[in-house]
């Protein structure tokens, strides 16, 4: 699987990771650093009116307010609001929300071509695209439009005249409004569950006609059983061979199996095709820290690029002692009591065309990272691109005739475990990134995965809810729902965004494209320096750049909340990643709640 | 007041009534009448049949496609663009599922869009497949781009571009990647449910050539029997297609190692292929429709002209030219007077000056024709005009397909003596592979008698590239051969010494220290092969013997022997990677 | 943004809150304003009032006179321009003040989806009342206005009646100290108006301040023991409604059931205090001639300050 930016462990993650000064860190800096602004910015504006003496003991007195506010919230005036908020959910026929979810799972045959590599992928992408794009918008349109509904009606009246603090109005609404949100989100994962296992639910069928007597073996050794193919069931057939008994596993189709049995009834014999099985799969890998040898071996940071425009795998050249090698670590004998499996997807460049026929070979070699001289070459492979190629370390294997115990010789004391992969050809390369080659712990529980991708998709809900309560506690209804769509699409395009606001983006902002079709200047060519265009470049920079830039970093960071890719593509969401999307969610939702209790105090509630 | 309101939303109600009208009437549905009489219809109705854009039938509708453009609530423009940009993203990012998935969804919004499907099926054919290195999953995304375009035609089936494309991607890229061999194995052996009509064909019309020249000639039956356009593209190529998919198939055959009667068969059908192309009516850019078989009868009947207009008056022309020598200055009858082969450069260029006034044009002479019949000549010179510009316009358009290379090469493949000398140099190749050397020098040696009997007879072949790069290949290999069984030099009975000599001048192979001296006598603008002429078979000789490096993209474009209709192909089919399509935004 | 609102009225600025005073406006004035900050209304001029604890105090005005800004400006749902609002002592931005404040809105805003009982059980939880004492109340004040029989239906099926009376009960729900109606009579019928004025003389009697508004003279003449009279946004009169009618000097006999006779009497008696019998029927709503006279006084003469007598 591709990842990007994989997470260090949490705490590492929290408060310090070597070069970076931890999240934790930068969240206290970031959030002092806007309240210090915020109260410049209120001063300076309050003094312009009351003077600065007067400014100092107002904002003071807010402070104190907001603290007091704070201090006496009580939880069952909260949970009194979030009840009406769930009741006003439902009174606004929020069970619409799901009956548009169950009809998008009917119809999503029309769209879904179960013929693809892996229909697992796809099913469970789809539903859970599904799930968290109408559970946002659900989210959005109840937060946007509840408290300009009360505001609107007055009903808001009857309730801020009796003893109830802002910060208890403003949480109610959002932990109510999420309490919709996760009731919804636990009957639709249940739904796309079931839905998911019974879309790819089948079977084939396997008849005498279909298998023929196995065919000899290397070597010219008969060998008994059968082998054949099933039918076809959507769109595709899996290879069996079966021993004498007429029991065997099939081999891997569109990436699951079946049990075959043999049957003996009145003296014939019918063969069983069983149910699909490993199907969802939530591997548990143990990643590594990757390292290089260039191609005269010295230790390197990175490989060499081949010229991709994507810079996320780096290469190693075949013919040389040129390698990449990943360092596991905690690697114990109890997690991998039959010995080690290695998975890997390896990326091939060729630079001459070399044989058509025959792909490029390479080599697994383990070390002691304690005794890094000693190597053990555990076999030459062929790549496979774009699979995943599994190679058993064995807990005992042979090397130059000595036999090598795996956690004796090869793994360290303290649980560690380098593996080297070279390229044997010439001038051939492999490509590798760091989630390319991992140990297989274990596979997970699928459905617990499963859940787990609904935990990031119930963050995204939760922070949306807020987002759209804090906007709502200004705006008028439709334009808090416009405001929270904004934030919610920014927040999906925010890498996008930070490209544009940093000025990354080829072509500039709007005034330099502008400028550049005017004057028919392509994206590359540097622009002449003359006033026109200084003045156009810092136009740019002021007025689209900067706040471009400002809102990619003040807008949630959805996208990377986000772990549909890790439950598609069948890994397990590890728990590191899951607590450090949980941190950023409360990180995020803090500052947004404590603003929406300011705008809420600020504003007159009648007319 | 109150007057004055409901006398505002009158004329309200009556300018909204008066858009009605227009609108009525630009949107009329097209009608057939009881006595069938058709009614085209508003505007809207015209312009939708016009641009074939609306789903005649309910069964045509896509419910998908309909429910994803209801969604975008008409922005589906903008969908479209945000989805293109993701499928470029997911390509970058080496996401083929998601790239497939979003490309579906793009086609969802935007079926009629031809350019979408035409680009995206290039993409998945040509750049996705080589991101792959086994060629199992290189011929799977080919394919896979094939079918795309297939499925593109069924929402698009007036489209002969999308047809084409196929017919292109199935003959051409299969036919001539770096893969070929591989590509035309599996494809023969393909029995892939989701390809159409695949399973259905026999097996000796499973061949890509084959295929790609039934869907070429599927585009063209469009656009002969239901009036499609090709819109932009060349109509001398579009229509040649089939027959080079013939020709292509004759020498794939060859290369396999299949000669005898099949190859006889294929090079006849390819033969006759090229002539119906040449008979064939086609529009040109000039306005007229041309044949390109008609240029030898012209240049006929041009001569003939000539010949009336001589005869009227027989010995005028030889007067003038008495006349205008008379003319010449003293030092420009010298030059001329002096053999061609003795003159000086100045001299030479004297006598070319005087002789370009001494030729008298057909205009010229019908003006001085006696005034009885100079009307008559003139317009004998008006005729001869006509029919020159005709033929000259027949020869510039011949030279983009290469009328006349290809109509030599069809009638001369398949000869019995040129057939034999492809067979028996491919069983040279096969013995020298084997390090059977007297046997392959002795084949070697049949071969090129053979190939002897063929230049004589088709003399304008010999210094051409045809006999091919083949040719010059395999005495490249009997040149190695005779090296290793020790012998310094080409005997002397050697059929192909023409064609030796001319490699060694181009150095394409060693020269043999008895040619030294006549070689390096010979002038050196002798008529050369183009050097990329090599392309073809070179790559494919160094990847079997010394493997030198050869880089990936450069081996890919392949057969520079069609050199010159190749070179307009590459325009035609979808443009480069790095462009998107023009009429993409 | 402008500065918060909030930050602009010091909280309790008052040395010693008098204990007997539940309400204190001083100088409290309110401007409306437009988007751009451009003004737009002045809805309250300079208003000083003050209720003591234990009255019905009558804030008496046409539509727009300000009445209803000066409730809200004391309830804190709207921030004064200048001026302030104390209630009990502490600003009206205090939050701690509602605990002791029941408010019945001009038209009962709660929510329809709520049955009665569920709405008393949610505002009763915003008095953050344990679960057994909510229970108590509830009972009680279901029964005290009448819809027992309606308890379990939703706010949306009521009447206006009912809403009113549901409202009020709502407003009673936390046994406050000071209840603030507004315009509590409007939308009952006659039968309903009698009720509604009994219960607020009721409500005095328990103890408790009630500071209403009005349009209707009848209202506030039969119930309140001192008004206030707002015109365009100022203080016109303010005083307690027996002295207010007392000017005049002039006495009115009311009562029912008597005979010729005892008229007659009665009359007798009058003569005997050397009195004139002015009228002995149909009485005339003094309060209205008082108001009307008022405002049309205001009109001729703008700006002038009303008299304040107490």
């Amino acid at each position: 699987m591709v990842l990007e930016n994989p997470y260090p462990p949490y705490l590492e993650w929290l408060f310090s990771a070597g070069y970076n000064p931890g999240a934790f860190w930068i969240w206290l800096l970031t959030m002092t650093g806007v309240i210090v602004f915020g109260l410049l910015v209120s001063w300076i504006l309050s003094s312009v009116r009351y003077g600065p003496m007067k400014a100092g003991d107002l904002i003071f007195k807010a402070l104190v307010n907001l603290t007091d506010d704070l201090a006496h919230t009580s939880p069952r005036r909260v949970f009194a609001l979030s009840r009406l908020a769930v009741q006003e959910s439902i009174r606004r026929r929020v069970i619409a929300a799901f009956i548009v979810f169950v009809v998008i799972l009917l119809f999503a045959g029309w769209f879904l071509n179960p013929g693809k590599t892996d229909p697992a992928e796809l099913y469970l992408s789809f539903v859970l695209t599904a799930t968290s794009y109408l559970i946002l918008l659900m989210a959005l349109i109840l937060s946007a439009f509840s408290l300009p509904a009360d505001i609107q009606n007055r009903t808001i009246h009857t309730i801020v005249t009796k003893p109830v603090r802002t910060t208890e109005i403003i949480l109610g609404r959002t932990l109510g409004f999420a309490a919709v949100g996760t009731g919804l989100l636990l009957v639709m994962g249940v739904f796309s569950y079931g839905f998911v296992v019974r879309t790819l639910d089948h079977t084939h069928e396997l008849s005498e006609d279909d298998l023929d007597p196995r065919s000899a073996g290397p070597g010219g050794v008969a060998r008994p059983g059968k082998e054949g193919q099933t039918t076809v069931t959507r769109e595709h057939r899996h290879q069996v061979v079966l021993d004498e008994n007429g029991h065997g596993i099939s081999e891997p189709a569109q990436g699951h199996v079946h049990e075959v049995t043999a049957v003996t009834r009145d003296g014939k014999t019918e063969y069983r095709v069983g149910p699909a099985a490993n199907q969802f799969k939530a591997r548990v890998p143990v990643y590594g820290k990757l390292s290089f040898l260039d191609r005269s071996g010295r230790p390197a940071e990175k490989g060499i690029n081949v010229g991709n425009e994507w810079l996320y795998r780096s290469y190693i050249e075949g013919g040389t002692p040129a390698a990449a090698i990943w360092r596991f670590s905690g690697v114990r004998p109890d997690d991998f009591p039959d010995g080690i499996n290695l998975d890997m997807t390896i990326r091939v460049f060729r630079t001459y065309k070399g044989d058509v026929e025959k792909g490029i070979s390479g080599s697994i070699t383990l070390r002691n990272p304690k005794n890094p001289k000693v190597k053990y070459l555990l076999r030459n492979f062929v790549a496979k691109e774009f699979a995943i190629d599994r190679h058993k370390i064995p807990l005992k294997f042979k090397d130059k005739g000595a036999e090598v115990d795996l956690f004796r010789d090869v793994v360290s004391d303290d649980g560690e475990l380098d593996v080297e992969i070279g390229c044997l050809e010439r001038a051939q390369f492999f490509g590798v990134a760091k989630p390319d080659v991992y140990l297989f712990k274990r596979e997970g529980t699928p459905w617990i995965n499963f859940a787990k991708g609904y935990v990031a998709i119930w963050l995204q809900m939760v922070l949306i809810t807020a987002v759209g309560v804090t906007w709502s506690t200004f705006l008028n209804g439709p334009v808090s729902m416009l405001a929270t769509i904004a934030t919610m699409v920014g927040g999906y395009f925010r890498e996008f965004l930070d490209e544009l606001g940093r000025g990354i983006a080829l072509g500039g902002g709007p005034m330099e494209s502008l400028y550049r079709i005017l004057t028919q200047n392509n994206l590359t060519s540097e622009l002449e320096r003359s006033i026109t265009t200084v003045v156009l470049l810092w136009s740019d920079k002021l007025l689209f750049r900067g706040p471009l830039y400002i809102a990619a970093h003040t807008l949630p960071d959805l996208e990377s909340l986000s772990d549909v890719n890790y439950v598609a593509k069948g890994y397990n969401i590890p728990l590191d990643v899951l607590t450090i999307h949980v941190t950023m969610a409360v990180g995020y939702f803090i500052p947004v709640m404590i603003l929406g209790f300011l705008f809420f105090k600020m504003r007159e509630v009648a007319k | 007041m109150n007057r004055s309101s409901f006398v505002r939303k009158l004329v309200y109600i009556v300018i909204i009534a008066l858009l009605l009208v227009p609108l009525s009437i630009y949107s009329q549905p097209s009608v057939v009448g009881a006595n069938n009489e058709v009614s085209e219809g508003g505007k809207l109705a015209q312009l939708r049949k016009e641009y074939q854009i609306s789903e005649s039938s309910l069964g045509e509708i896509d419910p998908t496609g309909e429910t994803i453009k209801l969604a975008t609530l008409g922005l589906r423009g903008v969908a479209a663009n945000l989805l293109w940009h993701k499928a470029e993203q997911a390509k970058m990012k080496e996401d083929w599922d998601g790239l497939q998935a979003t490309l579906d969804q793009i086609t969802k919004l935007e079926p009629h869009f031809i350019t979408v499907w035409r680009y995206q099926a290039w993409n998945v054919s040509y750049n996705i497949s080589v991101e792959w290195d086994d060629y199992h999953d290189r011929y799977f995304w080919v394919k896979e781009g094939i079918k795309f375009l297939l499925r593109g035609f069924r929402y698009n089936d007036h489209e002969p571009r999308v047809l084409y494309d196929v017919g292109w991607t199935t003959g051409q890229k299969m036919g001539t990647a770096d893969e070929k061999v591989q590509y035309r194995r599996l494809f023969r052996e393909d029995d892939d449910e989701e390809f159409p009509d695949h399973r259905l064909r026999p097996q000796n019309r499973r061949d890509n050539w084959l295929v790609g020249q039934e869907y070429f000639e599927k585009a063209i039956h469009l656009v002969e029997d239901r009036g499609a356009s090709i819109r932009r593209q060349n109509p001398l190529v579009f229509f040649s297609e089939p027959a080079m998919c013939q020709i292509d198939y004759a020498i794939a055959l060859a290369e396999d190692g299949i000669f005898e009667e099949k190859g006889k068969v294929a090079w006849t059908d390819a033969d006759g292929y090229w002539t119906r192309f040449g008979q064939r009516s086609i529009p040109t850019t000039f306005g007229i429709e041309i044949r390109l078989s008609e240029y030898e009868p012209l240049m006929e009947q041009v001569t003939a002209v000539a010949k009336k207009l001589d005869d009227i008056e027989p010995d005028l022309r030889q007067k003038i030219i008495e006349e205008r020598r008379a003319k010449l200055t003293q030092d420009e009858r010298d030059a001329m007077d002096v053999p061609q082969q003795k003159r000086t450069p100045e001299q030479m260029r004297v006598a070319f000056e005087a002789q370009i006034r001494l030729n008298v044009s057909m205009k010229e002479l019908a003006d001085r024709v006696g005034q009885a019949r100079r009307e008559e000549a003139q317009k004998l010179v008006e005729d001869a005009v006509k029919l020159q510009e005709r033929a000259n316009i027949i020869g510039r358009e011949r030279d983009v397909v290469n009328f006349k290379y290809w109509r030599m090469r069809c009638q001369l493949e398949k000869t019995d003596p040129a057939l034999n000398a492809r067979r028996l140099i491919y069983e040279a190749d096969e013995l020298y592979k084997l390090t059977q050397l007297p046997e392959a020098r002795r084949t070697y040696e049949e071969a090129f008698a053979n190939w002897r009997k063929v230049v004589d007879q088709f003399p304008e072949m010999a210094d051409d590239a045809i006999g091919g790069t083949s040719i010059e290949d395999a005495i490249r290999g009997y040149f190695d051969v005779l090296k290793q069984l020790d012998e310094p030099s080409f005997p002397k009975d050697f059929a192909l010494m023409d064609v030796a000599r001319n490699m060694m001048i181009r150095n394409a192979i060693p020269i043999p220290p008895e040619f030294m001296e006549t070689i390096g006598q010979q002038p050196a603008g002798q008529p050369a092969v183009d050097e990329n002429g090599e392309g073809e078979k070179g790559a494919g000789a160094n990847a079997e013997g010394e493997t030198q490096p050869v880089p990936e993209e450069k081996t890919d474009e392949e057969k520079a022997g069609d050199a010159s209709t190749e070179s307009d192909k590459p325009a035609e089919a979808p443009a480069k990677e790095s462009d998107p399509p023009a009429d993409a935004k | 943004m402008a500065s918060p609102a909030v930050l602009e009225s010091a909280p309790s600025a008052s040395p010693e809150p008098r204990t007997d005073v539940v309400i204190e406006t001083r100088n409290l004035s309110k401007i409306y304003r437009d988007f751009w900050g451009r003004q737009k209304v002045r809805a309250l001029k300079a208003l000083d009032l003050e209720v003591r604890r234990g009255e019905i105090f009558g804030l008496l005005g046409p539509n727009g006179s300000g009445k209803t800004t000066t409730i809200k400006l004391l309830l804190g749902l709207l921030f004064p321009t200048g001026g302030q609002a104390l209630v009990f002592g502490k600003d009206a931005s205090d939050v701690t003040k509602n605990e002791r404040i029941g408010y019945l809105p001009e038209e009962s805003y709660l929510y329809r989806f709520l049955n009665a009982e569920e709405t008393l059980d949610f505002y009763g939880r915003l008095f953050d009342m344990p679960a057994h004492v909510r229970r108590q109340r509830i009972g009680e004040l279901i029964h005290m206005v009448k819809l027992d029989w309606a308890k379990r239906r939703q706010l949306r099926e009521y009447s206006k009646g009912m809403t009113r009376r549901i409202g009020l009960a709502q407003a009673l729900i936390n046994d406050p100290e000071l209840i603030v109606l507004d315009e509590p009579t409007t939308g009952l019928d006659p039968i309903g108006c009698r009720e509604m004025k009994d219960l607020i003389i009721e409500l005095r009697e328990k103890g408790k301040t009630v500071l209403m508004c009005s349009h209707l003279l009848a209202d506030v003449q039969d119930v309140c023991d001192r008004i206030a009279i707002l015109h365009q946004g100022e203080l016109r009169e303010l005083g307690r409604v027996d002295s207010l009618l007392k000017i005049r000097d002039v006495t009115e006999i009311r009562a029912s059931g008597l005979s010729d006779a005892a008229k007659d009497e009665i009359k007798a008696v009058i003569a005997r205090h050397n009195g004139n019998l002015v009228s002995m029927d149909n009485p005339t709503s003094t309060l209205e001639e008082l108001f009307l006279s008022i405002v049309q006084e205001s009109e001729a003469r703008p700006g002038r300050r009303a008299r304040v007598e107490n």
